[in-house]
């Protein structure tokens, strides 16, 4: 269970977050929503604390983290009861998609060889790339290279992964195969917040929809409530915007 | 000036220059593990933006990138035991090679700084939040994600440096030291044979120069063996393709800020 609390943030004297809170429950999929440029990238970035929140409270599981007055061990907590798949996937590029899943079982969580290497096997065969586990990511195309990612992810057992357009980096013709993916995951009831301009899949797979705009949580729901219905003028806007007129009208 | 050429005093030549090479080497390995400390003592200032202390390594790369090095080891040999001496140290019995080995590896610390610090930006910033995201240590993430993949980018820029470093310590004989091209000098006025001297002398240099090119290509090679090679038409020799994360150093060279994002 994630409890975000008031999260603020600035750069410089430009407010990109203001006041956020939200709770996201155990098995929960959160799809986050909102025009370029309304905090949605920072909003994830905050709770792993790639970027550091000005002022507010970030609870994962039992760990409870003061943004003003967080230590070095409370970070590195929160980072390992949390994963991360990229929108540029990030992978390490000098290690091979099996070594990419095995660092972080053998570096942070100082797994035995032979327990690290089963266990990302088992992953990647389940994202379907048991015939890529020697490949470097040089030679895997976008979609396969995120799947590792996604592979690296779970590796981890996190309380919640955070996905930040996973899929927009991909040619369309790769979008389907990493949807498919966090579509199954997502049956297995891993908790997961997911910004994405995927409308189908967040209709399809979200429990819950959060629409941001200007560092506000401007209004909030079920898939069906927050398309079908949506109460804010701005909501409104933005899925005018995004959803051809066809889609938006069924 | 000088006896008429003869092609016999090269190869006569040849083993009593190679007598030498050992001291040679000696200034360009001291002057290597004295420039990489110190290149990695200027590069961090200037990576982490610590105020007064990048202030004064820009000065460091300023002196010793925008002098010769000639007067940089005549600067070092006269000047420093004289302002030494102010402060009661006595260097004037210090033995040449110290001087030679301490401006050439200065001199070297200059562009391995900006190698290092080239190098290390040159590794996508992406991959460091990777790390950190799966919970690495910024110790971690640094000496299993950014220094090997650093390592590999770092070496073409390495090899020209140590082939620069070769080829410069032939100045050190104006300070009297006897390396290779100090005794060509010596050979040359016993034998007023100064061609052959030279021809020999150049031969030596090209054979160490070429040997340590070929060396450190094949460990780039090994280094980037995850990167995608094409093989280039008829040469059929491998050309690295860089790909997105592997920007040219020398392009980071210019961006010389793209830190962004948070870490520790
Ligand atoms: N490192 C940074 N320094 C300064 N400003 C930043 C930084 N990162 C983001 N911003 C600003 O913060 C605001 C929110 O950015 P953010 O990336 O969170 O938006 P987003 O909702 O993810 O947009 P997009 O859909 O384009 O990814 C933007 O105005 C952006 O310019
Ligand atoms: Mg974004």
């Amino acid at each position: 269970m994630i409890q975000l609390s008031k999260i603020s943030k600035s750069f410089g004297r430009n407010p990109v977050l203001r006041d956020i809170s939200l709770n996201v429950g155990t098995g929960e999929v959160v799809v986050i929503l909102g025009a370029s440029g309304s905090g949605k990238t920072t909003l994830l970035r905050c709770i792993n604390y790639l970027e550091k929140p000005g002022s507010g409270e970030i609870a994962v599981g039992d760990l409870r983290v003061d943004c003003s007055r967080a230590r070095r061990s409370d970070i590195l907590r929160l980072r390992r009861k949390t994963a991360m798949v990229f929108q540029q996937y990030n992978l390490f590029r000098h290690k091979t998609a099996l070594e990419n899943v095995m660092e972080a079982l053998l570096v942070v969580k100082k797994l035995p060889l032979a327990e690290a290497r089963r266990r990302s096997v088992e992953l990647l065969e389940k994202v379907g790339l048991g015939a890529k586990l020697d490949a470097y990511p040089s030679r895997l195309s976008g979609g396969q290279q995120q799947r590792v990612g996604i592979a690296r992810a779970l590796a981890l057992e996190p309380e919640v992964i955070l996905f930040d357009e996973p899929t927009s980096a991909l040619d369309p013709e790769l979008v389907g195969e990493v949807l498919e993916v966090i579509r199954a995951i997502a049956k297995e009831g891993i908790t997961m917040i997911v910004v994405t301009h995927e409308m189908g899949f967040a209709r399809d797979v979200a429990n819950r929809v959060v629409f941001m705009d200007g560092g506000l949580i401007v209004e909030e729901g079920t898939p069906d409530e927050v398309f079908q219905r949506p109460r804010e003028e701005r909501t409104k806007q933005f899925l005018r915007r995004i959803t051809p007129e066809a889609n938006y009208s069924i | 000036m000088g006896a008429p050429f003869d092609i016999g005093y090269v190869f006569s030549f040849l083993p009593k220059l190679l007598e030498t090479l050992g001291v040679t080497l000696l200034i360009v390995a001291g002057s290597l593990l004295t420039g990489l400390v110190a290149g990695f003592l200027v590069a961090l200032p200037r990576m982490y933006k610590i105020p007064v202390l990048r202030t004064l390594s820009g000065i460091y790369l300023s002196f010793f990138r925008g002098t010769p090095i000639l007067i940089q080891l005549f600067l070092f040999y006269y000047g420093l035991p004289e302002i030494l001496k102010l402060v009661g140290l006595d260097l004037t019995r210090a033995p040449v090679m110290f001087f030679v080995i301490l401006t050439y590896g200065l001199h070297t610390g200059a562009y391995a700084a900006e190698m290092i610090r080239a190098s290390v930006e040159a590794v996508d910033r992406g991959q460091v939040e990777a790390a950190y995201a799966a919970g690495m240590t910024p110790y971690q993430a640094f000496s299993r994600i950014v220094l090997p993949q650093a390592l590999a980018i770092a070496v073409p820029v390495f090899s020209n440096l140590v082939i620069a470093l070769l080829k410069d310590t032939s100045l050190a004989f104006t300070l009297g030291v006897m390396e290779m091209t100090g005794k060509a000098q010596t050979l040359g006025a016993l034998t007023q044979h100064f061609i052959e001297t030279y021809i020999a002398l150049a031969f030596i240099y090209l054979i160490i120069s070429f040997t340590l090119e070929r060396l450190l290509a094949a460990a780039e090679r090994r280094l980037t063996r995850h990167e995608i090679r094409e093989r280039s038409g008829s040469a059929g020799r491998f050309k690295l393709k860089r790909r997105g994360s592997y920007r040219s150093v020398w392009n980071s060279l210019a961006e010389a800020d793209a830190g962004k994002g948070g870490g520790i």
